[in-house]
């Protein structure tokens, strides 16, 4: 590829998500030296969230250049997305209530469920665009990746849990189980796109 | 599988992106199954055959 068919930096997604990275790496700095209390630490992150917009029109054009992209492709964005903002606004919020008002078990498990239903909408999205997926090529290559985040996922869980049983490492608060699958799926599909373009090119 | 789907566009002097249209899948799978990645469904083999006007058999063959 020569200089004038690199995409400038503005049309590259890692450039968008590095820079999310960046902001958020920022704000947890901030946050940790106590420099902004937790509603301000909430604020700029929502603000960072408009990120995401940018991020998903390069990464959409970069698909359709590929030609990766398909109209479920598109609808899986789109619905992701919203998700997306509604798990921070959801995160921010109950954050918020849970330092500010005493709150009944009961009331707690509600105030929960504000972050929650946005991830419920995440899993539901990925699980709409298995379904809708005409492209069985793609189809196949979603299918294999959740499988790669799910073998992450119960591989480093399961091993963690011995390891915190045995008192060796720290706990770790379940929540997190959602975001190591979907990184271990993002690695998937990234290493996939490496391995056909070289065998491609090859 | 093995498969003559790169000789069979290259006949025709259509590019990737026109047989994926033909096909209505994307580029990539075309891609993928020509480079022998991937190996597609019954039924799109079988429109793969219907489209060039073949048998199944005549595209694809098992490795030996």
């Amino acid at each position: 590829m020569s200089d004038a068919d690199q995409p400038s930096l503005l049309r590259r997604p890692g450039a968008w998500a590095g820079s999310i990275f960046a902001s958020f790496g920022i704000i947890a700095g901030l946050r940790m030296s106590s420099a902004i209390n937790a509603t301000t630490g909430f604020i700029l992150m929502a603000f960072s969230m408009v990120l995401l917009i940018p991020l998903v029109k390069s990464a959409m054009a970069r698909q359709r250049a590929q030609g990766f992209l398909s109209p479920a492709i598109t609808r899986y964005n789109k619905r992701f997305l919203l998700a997306s903002f509604g798990y921070v606004l959801g995160l921010g919020l109950a954050v918020t209530i849970n330092d500010r008002v005493e709150l009944s078990q009961g009331e707690t498990i509600l105030i929960a469920l504000l972050p929650i239903i946005p991830i419920f909408a995440m899993i539901w999205t990925m699980a709409r665009y298995i379904a809708e997926e005409q492209d069985e090529f793609l189809r196949h290559r979603a299918v294999m990746a959740s499988l790669f985040g799910l073998g992450v996922v119960l591989s480093i869980g399961t091993f963690w849990g011995f390891l915190e049983t045995f008192e060796v490492v720290p706990h770790i608060w379940a929540w997190w189980v959602f975001p190591a699958w979907a990184l271990g799926l993002g690695f998937a599909q990234c290493w996939m796109t490496w391995r056909d373009r070289t065998e491609a090119s090859s | 599988m093995k498969n003559r789907l790169k000789v069979l566009r290259a006949e025709r002097d259509w590019s990737q992106q026109a047989l994926a249209e033909k096909l209505e899948v994307s580029r990539q799978s075309v891609n993928a199954i020509e480079t022998g990645r991937y190996d597609p469904s019954l039924p799109l083999a079988f429109r793969i055959a219907q489209l060039f006007e073949l048998q199944i058999e005549e595209i694809f063959e098992p490795e030996r």
